[in-house]
């Protein structure tokens, strides 16, 4: 993570502040950690920022989701039961997959401890997210904004904090919102549409559906740092191999798993 | 409504909630003061951002070209906005385009 800007601001801010305080004789009171964020100026309120910065989020999103609204009607479900399921899991991979599940007569625990699994990477989001928010920030509505913590959303926080922003849970609400309401109405207008809304259109489809690898690629550029590149190396390559070994969803969570613990190597 | 379609979409939504809240909840922020933590969850975003990049480009990594070229395109896209305007939305969306158009370009 290239924390470095705010890092060595901050750092210079607290020396001047000594050397203040060494000149004048004041007492020294605790620079904040990160006293460059907080210096920074909002032209904008938080919840609008985020909404603004999920736009690439939502327009990738409702693509999916419309794919995933045909996929479930296709399967035999009703809108209702594939609205209900966008609203509830809320999780791309583990929707299609429990399509599948449900549609084969897999028993119910079965089904629900395999969505479950595909999941577990979200446990090391929060506190990744917090560690580069810094100490002592609010995590009063944590609760709520936290539902909306996607793979996707977590991405553009954690590249949002890199680039020198200031964490905000009004920020963190806008992100969430318009990306949910995204897949909920994808999914809506999927189910309702049906499958050849989009078959007139494929270069539309196709640049739909590039938008979710290009916001993972532009947001590996924007935190990308000298340090992280052995962790961005081992994490695509253990993804490539197990992936190919495996299964995609193994690739994921092996990847990222294997990328944070090379990132434990001391350089 | 299918009763076990509601059954596992609440157990599946409510695993994911806990996975997303739970840790952010428990103050896991004391924890990363320990050094080895600190490194592993600073780590920890950009192996994911990286695997789940790889993950949705690697099916389409193919000798076919009308799948490779859109690929390509859109990617240096997306790099070549990156170098010129530091902006993830522009370069996002710039990126999608590329893709959308040589898509449309090869028919």
């Amino acid at each position: 993570m290239n924390l470095a800007p705010g890092r060595s601001s901050g750092a210079k801010c607290f020396t001047a502040r000594m050397q203040a305080a060494i000149r004048t004789g004041a007492a020294l009171t605790p620079a904040p950690r990160r006293a460059s964020r907080a210096r920074m100026t909002r032209t904008r309120p938080p919840l609008l920022d985020g909404l603004i910065a999920s736009l690439p989020i939502a327009m990738g999103y409702f693509p999916i989701a419309f794919s995933f609204g045909v996929a479930a009607t296709q399967a035999g479900f009703t809108g209702l039961e594939a609205f209900a399921l966008s609203l509830l899991i809320y999780a791309g991979a583990s929707q299609f997959l429990a399509l599948a599940l449900l549609s084969s007569g897999a028993p119910v625990l079965v089904s629900a401890f395999t969505l479950i699994a595909m999941n577990l990477r979200h446990v090391l989001y929060g506190p990744a997210l917090m560690r580069e928010a810094g100490a002592g920030q609010s995590k009063r509505h944590a609760w709520a904004w936290a539902w909306g913590l996607t793979d996707e959303v977590f991405g553009q926080a954690l590249g949002a904090l890199a680039r020198g922003q200031r964490f905000s849970e009004g920020y963190m609400f806008g992100l969430g919102l318009s990306a949910y309401a995204s897949w909920l109405s994808g999914t809506l207008v999927g189910a309702v549409a049906g499958g050849g809304a989009l078959e007139g259109w494929p270069a539309v489809s196709a640049g739909l559906g590039f938008m979710l690898p290009a916001l993972f690629l532009a947001l590996l550029l924007s935190i990308l740092s000298r340090r992280q590149l052995p962790v961005v190396a081992v994490a695509g390559a253990v993804t490539v191999a197990v992936t190919l070994a495996i299964s995609a969803t193994s690739g994921i969570l092996l990847g990222m798993l294997a990328g944070a613990v090379a990132g434990l190597v001391r350089r | 409504m299918n009763l076990d379609l509601l059954t596992v979409a609440l157990l599946a939504g409510a695993a994911n909630w806990a996975f997303r809240a739970l840790p952010i909840l428990a103050r896991t922020d004391r924890l990363a003061t320990v050094g080895w933590l600190e490194r592993f969850l600073s780590a920890t975003g950009p192996a994911a951002i990286a695997t789940l990049f790889v993950a949705a480009v690697l099916p389409s990594l193919s000798l076919d070209l009308p799948r490779l070229l859109p690929l390509a395109a859109g990617t240096l896209a997306v790099l070549a906005l990156w170098v010129l305007r530091r902006s993830v939305v522009l370069a996002t969306l710039g990126g999608a385009v590329a893709h959308g158009l040589t898509v449309w370009l090869l028919g």
